[in-house]
């Protein structure tokens, strides 16, 4: 026991925290992409998978083909945008259900990118290509993660308040009422999913670059990380503010609790935790996240207090 | 506000090793590992406690003590980066680990031995790992791991194993058996050639041959590729049949049993995990397959000039202690391949199928 606390080096953990920031700046860009459709537009989107390995592809394939990176970013962009399209034209003009458009996708996804790459796993080498960020230089990784993130922040910030992304709200909200008051939803439906899956390429464009790869394996969870993200900041946000805040700061917190997710990640590791218990860990945090404000909530309602306040006398 | 924390450090660090002497003056060999440890826990501050120490005059001496006698028992660290849980991938680990710990001893080499469970990016995070954690050496233990390895750091020695091709997997355009960069190690690749000419020494009427593989494994799709060329060289036709994940292999066996005389599956870790339905498709089908390797054999298959990856591991567990102790030079070694290649056959299924291999196989023993 002894010997185990003995063999942590609390300087490590310091050392780790650019690597796990840097992570967590560019899952959450992902992770604004989820928040996107999972809490503005109420969508369960599992496109997610499939949309993070694509961006990663297009992303290596044409900095191969010696395409300059940002034009290799903007392309996987579209390329999510695309799939986004996919999946909601699925939805809304064939009437399929949501959750299974976006399983439908996600699958087509797989074949697609495996004929994107040509194969299953594609190197990019920083020493080769100019890549925006690379898990070698974490300094400049976190700068240039930081940067994408506050311009999108600023974007999305922007976007949400014209009158087109009120629209997008205001479907997410009320489908019905927003129908009623003149309202294309299928078109929101359509806009809103191919933004978010724009960002989960670009995501994905940007990790590929990071790690030095481009797998097709590389999106499988990537929902769940994301979720994580958007629950984890989510929860900070009402616990921290207390009251509903500014658009843009709720956006922070997303990205926030994305860093927070990679930071545990960190610990975890640092404290020698078996890996093969990793999953098993992140589905814990996420439980906890998820339930804590639940149970916090129901604390307060009205009927515990009466319980609370002599239930006896009255029942 | 560094130095301080250096100078705590050091603190920490000789506070811990007298404490240490004072055990081994009882007379208990037991702390000596503990010692090890604790040595080893500040390692990565190790140098810059010595500098930090020699400025406060009376502790100079006992550091440079230290210094010169853990010259000759440094413990080494080793982060051990594996992509995910496997039969053949934790052979190799094992062979590694197992040759580091016969060539420098238990208590002189400390490995944090992580794996990604199958999750590619999982692969950076522990990659970032170990660089901050500033280890000795990292054992990457397939391809994504290598590739996280190799974009976390330039200046840690990284050595491979169970990379099939590290061209491939590191996208060098001119690759002469070295790599030039901090990355060398042992590969996988089975002697397709050899595997080829096994295939058409053992069923020399086969006209077609089916290729069965996991298209979401690179190492799979470049062995394929390879004994594809060499088959269709020898005037055979081949198709390949990729199955996506496990949920498609038993469709893909029936379709390629049906169009094929003979199959042969690389060492593709999907297959190696289905083994038994591929059996139950391609037996009472009548057809044989050769296979990549031995485990995938001893499930499904008739025959195999298989690799042994404990081995693989063991020589880049060599290949590690060269590094370490010798002072080997990672970018100028040459990348190892199997040393020994083996012609095994599996009895029951050759039995089953009425095949009859000639006496230089060996059959594989039953599990």
């Amino acid at each position: 026991m002894l010997q185990y606390f003995a063999s942590l080096n609390f300087l490590t953990l310091v050392k780790v925290l650019p690597g796990d920031i840097a992570q967590g700046l560019i899952w959450g860009i992902l992770a604004l992409g989820v928040f996107i459709t999972y809490k503005i537009l109420d969508f369960a989107d599992l496109t997610v998978d499939g949309s993070f390995a694509t961006g990663g592809a297009v992303t290596v394939m044409l900095i191969l083909a010696g395409v300059p990176t940002p034009v290799a970013l903007l392309a996987a962009v579209l390329a999510g945008c695309l799939a986004g399209l996919v999946t909601a034209l699925l939805h809304t003009m064939l009437g399929i259900p949501g959750i299974l458009a976006s399983i439908l996708t996600q699958i087509a996804l797989f074949s697609i990118n495996l004929n994107i790459m040509g194969k299953a796993n594609q190197a990019v080498s920083v020493d080769q290509y100019r890549l925006v960020l690379s898990s070698r230089f974490n300094p400049q990784a976190i700068l240039s993660g930081a940067v994408f993130v506050v311009l999108i922040i600023a974007a999305l910030y922007w976007y949400f308040g014209t009158e087109q992304g009120c629209a997008i709200r205001a479907t997410g909200c009320t489908p019905s009422m927003a129908k009623a008051q003149g309202i294309n939803i299928n078109t929101m439906k359509i806009l809103a999913l191919s933004l978010s899956n724009g960002l989960v390429a670009l995501s994905g464009g940007l990790t590929a670059q990071y790690q030095g790869f481009s797998d097709i394996n590389m999106g499988r969870g990537a929902i769940v990380i994301g979720l994580a993200a958007v629950i984890i900041g989510d929860v900070l946000f009402s616990a921290i503010l207390k009251k509903r805040q500014n658009f843009a700061v709720r956006l922070c917190f997303v990205v926030i609790g994305s860093i927070l997710y990679y930071i545990v990640i960190g610990i975890v590791l640092w404290l020698k935790m078996p890996t093969n218990d990793m999953k098993l860990f992140t589905a814990i945090i996420v439980a906890i996240f998820l339930a804590v404000p639940y149970l916090k909530e129901r604390s307060r309602s009205s009927f515990t207090r009466a319980a609370k306040n002599g239930g006896k006398q009255n029942a | 506000m560094k130095k301080s924390v250096c100078l705590l450090l050091a603190l920490a660090l000789m506070i811990t090793m007298t404490a240490c002497v004072g055990g081994t003056a009882a007379g208990s060999s037991a702390s000596a590992p503990s010692t090890a440890s604790a040595q080893s826990a500040s390692a990565s501050s190790a140098a810059s406690a010595s500098a930090a120490a020699s400025s406060s005059g009376s502790a100079s001496a006992s550091a440079s003590t230290s210094a010169s006698a853990s010259a000759s028992d440094t413990v080494y660290h080793i982060g051990i980066c594996q992509l995910v849980q496997h039969v053949a991938l934790d052979a190799a680990t094992k062979g590694f680990k197992e040759a580091l710990i016969a060539k420098l001893g238990e208590d002189k080499v400390v490995f944090d031995e992580q794996n990604a469970q199958g999750d590619s990016a999982t692969c950076a995070t522990i990659c970032n790992q170990f660089v901050a954690d500033n280890d000795d050496l990292i054992l990457a233990n397939a391809t994504p791991a290598l590739q996280a390895a190799a974009s976390a750091t330039s200046t840690i020695p990284i050595i491979g194993t169970s990379i099939t091709d590290y061209a491939t997997a590191l996208g060098l355009k001119d690759f002469s058996g070295t790599t030039g960069t901090n990355v060398s190690g042992t590969s996988d690749l089975a002697p397709l050639n050899d595997q080829a000419s096994m295939l058409e020494e053992l069923f020399p009427d086969a006209k077609t041959v089916g290729i069965l593989f996991c298209s979401a494994e690179p190492n799979s799709y470049y062995q394929a590729t390879v004994i594809e060329g060499i088959l269709q060289g020898d005037g055979l036709t081949c198709k390949e049949y990729t199955f996506t994940d496990s949920n498609d292999v038993s469709s893909v066996t029936t379709t390629a049993c049906a169009e094929s005389d003979v199959l042969y599956i690389p060492t593709d870790n999907t297959a190696a995990s289905n083994t038994e339905v591929i059996k139950n498709i391609a037996v009472p089908a009548g057809k044989p397959i050769i296979c990549g390797e031995e485990g995938i054999c001893s499930g499904c298959g008739v025959a195999t000039l298989s690799i042994n990856y404990y081995d693989i591991g063991y020589a880049a567990g060599e290949m590690a202690y060269d590094i370490l102790v010798n002072g080997a030079d990672v970018s100028t070694m040459a990348i190892q391949y199997a040393p020994k290649v083996t012609k095994e056959y599996n009895a029951d299924i050759c039995k089953e199928l009425n095949i009859t291999v000639p006496s230089d196989y060996t059959a594989i023993a039953a599990n």
